[in-house]
């Protein structure tokens, strides 16, 4: 931290652009500004969000990732939460970890019935699996599925099980430097995704904090991270139609006014080419950063021309929802990824968010 | 009573709440003493359902009887569903002198002429207002009085509210009221709501809509300084300018209940910072959409606390002042301001 202490009289982002420059490996790149202010301020590494990312590509993760866990990923709309890092949690173990977790789903699930009841004992089934495929940095730990399948009550024996929840622990181009950081014992997957029925999420979560003395905590996507996606879905239009850039706000008056805000995808292309700075049109070239003061300006452009047409000032109002073709992302951690060539690009924000969001 | 009577009357008393079940059938006034007093409305629905099945089976009623029982509910509940307005264009010399006798029997022959196995039922309402059922058939089937359309028309004005018609049924059911009313034309009026009554007082103005001028300025509290008091003096001015302008575009006291308003734009994106997308030819595209339980009441309430400058721009104002809520706007000239221009359809 040398380099810090030589450019105290900078301000923060200058120093950035100083640190920046002095390391080689890219994907440490975005995680650069917070290095310099936060050790001075003597944050962990991981505590703010970064001010520009690598514009997103796309990743043909097809052929890594089992095609069944890709269509189980895209075709559905998640749930988000953050995990603090698991303790002694092993890679190697997840089929007794799965064996534990469905005697816990049943043994919770029979709870106040008088009697025991036999068809119970085979209704619930967890299985956990690795993700081949599903990481990005050397330093990421692998993506753990869980996946319970249970049988109807009033179904034949043969008949087969039903998927009823599922839920992913990953974390996709996490912070390097709070990965070295933790205690050997600890394996961070930050991002918990999951969908399914309340309660059964409710105890995969209590088994999980049990057996690895961890926290879950709600994430919500912040007016930033909204920002952030609509402006890297925006930049992928060139390669995959993104149809459309919606955004919904919500003003505070009486009664809540919802204000829906569609764009054409070529025009808001073109907007968000004339906000780039640089690098914009030569593609090729290792500068394909993206910069938060881009995304700032963008958003700016759009909020301006809404109000030379209704003298409404969107900045007043919440961003509650963007979506594109490519996905979409609400305010209450909610978040579906239609095209699996941007789910790394959109894990990867969504791992950061989930980084930030945890108590350390 | 046939089959498809009994379900539509299973249906209707299924769907409504048993408070307003008890008021409707006192005013069908179909069934006799006996029967209504054996009706015990504290019973679970089902129980009621088969009660009135018999009661209906036993008095021989028909397919009429029952739908006349569902125009009651609707004539009584007119917010429901999703009601759009449709204008009468170019009266020819007799449509004043159109009579509801006249109307009802132009309407069914057009009607009929157009379109075989249909079955109208038309009732005139208290408030002037005629009510029309439709329900569709083709030359194979019989008419489907599941799916009935509904149609509100106050004779002699030029205005037509039409609920749940398809796409297909649509120009049959216009030319039909354009020949019946004595017109030449009818077009869409851009305006669409889920209170029939709200987008009816909107087109016909039967709200409150007094304009004051002048608003009463909150009374300054005594024991503070001068300077205070000159603050508190132009922010209460300013405040009361932004009261008085919400008010004067929107009108005062309660609105009508509108949904939604939407824009469809195609103007040019100006922004002296970005003189790329300023130079740009072609218009940015986009479509907003304004929503909310009253939106004029929102609306309103944004130019009054400062959320929306003022004066308001006439593209909100004029929704309330043309009784619409579907616009398309482009720029009219190059370089010029953009106006509210007539829609395309």
């Amino acid at each position: 931290m040398e380099q810090t202490n030589a450019s105290v009289t900078r301000t923060p982002l200058d120093s950035v652009a100083v640190k920046r420059k002095s390391k080689s490996r890219s994907y440490r790149q975005s995680y650069r500004s917070c290095l310099g202010v936060a050790s001075r301020l003597g944050l962990t590494p991981a505590r703010r969000l970064t001010t520009n990312r690598k514009a997103p590509e796309s990743h043909n993760i097809t052929r890594q990732v089992n095609p069944e866990h890709l269509a189980l990923l895209v075709k559905n709309e998640w749930q988000l939460a953050y995990v603090t890092p698991l303790h002694q949690f092993r890679h190697t173990q997840l089929r007794s970890y799965a064996r534990h977790l469905s005697a816990f789903v049943v043994a919770e699930k029979q709870q106040g019935l008088a009697v025991e009841v036999s068809g119970l004992q085979n209704g619930f089934k967890a299985s956990m699996t690795v993700v081949q495929g599903m990481s990005e940095a050397d330093d990421d730990p692998e993506t753990v599925l869980i996946q319970i399948h249970s049988k109807p009550l009033f179904s034949r024996p043969d008949d087969p099980q039903k998927l009823v929840w599922s839920g992913w622990l990953t974390c996709i181009n996490g912070n390097p430097e709070y990965l070295h950081s933790l205690p050997k014992d600890f394996t961070c997957l930050p991002l918990f995704v999951y969908k399914g029925a309340e309660n059964l999420s409710s105890l995969v979560k209590s088994w999980v904090q049990r057996t690895f003395d961890c926290c879950f905590g709600p994430l919500e996507l912040s007016q930033t991270s909204l920002q952030w996606l609509a402006a890297l879905w925006t930049n992928c239009h060139a390669e995959s139609n993104i149809q459309h850039l919606r955004m919904l706000w919500t003003l505070p008056s009486a009664p809540p006014l919802q204000v829906t805000y569609a764009v054409d995808p070529h025009d808001v292309w073109e907007l968000w080419g004339s906000v780039r700075k640089g690098s914009w049109g030569d593609g090729a070239g290792e500068a394909r950063w993206i910069d938060l003061e881009e995304v700032a300006s963008f958003m700016q452009s759009l909020k301006s021309h809404f109000y030379r047409h209704f003298k409404l000032d969107l900045s007043a109002g919440i961003l509650n929802q963007v979506s594109t073709a490519l996905g979409s992302a609400r305010f209450n951690g909610r978040i579906k990824i239609s095209n699996s060539a941007y789910v790394i690009t959109t894990l990867t924000l969504l791992t950061e968010c989930a980084l930030l969001k945890m108590p350390i | 009573m046939d089959e498809s009577a009994t379900r539509l009357l299973q249906r209707i008393v299924r769907r409504t709440p048993t408070e307003k079940l008890k008021a409707t059938l006192e005013k069908w006034d179909r069934l006799t003493a006996a029967q209504r007093r054996s009706v015990d409305f504290t019973e679970p629905k089902w129980a009621l359902i088969e009660k009135l099945v018999d009661a209906c089976k036993e008095n021989e009623f028909k397919m009429k009887h029952i739908t006349e029982l569902e125009m009651i509910l609707v004539i009584e509940n007119p917010n429901q569903g999703m009601w759009y307005t449709f204008q009468l264009v170019d009266p020819e010399d007799d449509a004043q002198s159109v009579d509801l006798l006249q109307f009802q029997e132009q309407f069914k022959s057009h009607l009929r002429e157009l379109k075989r196995n249909v079955s109208v039922k038309i009732k005139k309402h208290t408030d002037q207002a005629v009510w029309i059922r439709i329900a569709w058939g083709d030359s194979f089937s019989r008419p489907n009085h599941l799916k009935p359309t509904y149609v509100v028309h106050q004779l002699q004005s030029p205005y037509i509210f039409v609920s749940s018609l398809t796409s297909k049924l649509k120009p049959l059911l216009l030319q039909a009221l354009t020949f019946s009313t004595r017109h030449l034309a009818i077009k869409d009026a851009n305006l669409s709501g889920r209170k029939l009554t709200a987008i009816r007082d909107l087109l016909m103005k039967e709200y409150q809509q007094v304009f004051p001028t002048k608003y009463p300025s909150p009374l300054a509290e005594n024991n503070q300084t001068l300077s205070n008091l000159n603050i508190e003096r132009e922010h209460a001015e300013a405040s009361a300018n932004r009261h008085r302008m919400a008010g004067e575009a929107f009108g005062d006291g309660t609105l009508p209940e509108l949904q939604f308003a939407v824009y469809k734009m195609e103007t040019k994106f100006k922004d002296p910072t970005n003189v790329a997308m300023t130079e740009r030819d072609e218009p940015f595209r986009c479509v907003v959409k304004f929503s909310s339980t009253n939106l004029l009441e929102s609306l309103r309430h944004c130019a009054a606390s400062g959320l929306a400058s003022t004066p308001v721009t006439p593209l909100l104002s004029s929704i309330p002042l043309k009784g619409r809520n579907y616009f398309v706007i482009t720029d009219n000239a190059p370089g010029a301001a953009s106006r509210a221009q007539q829609p395309q359809i």
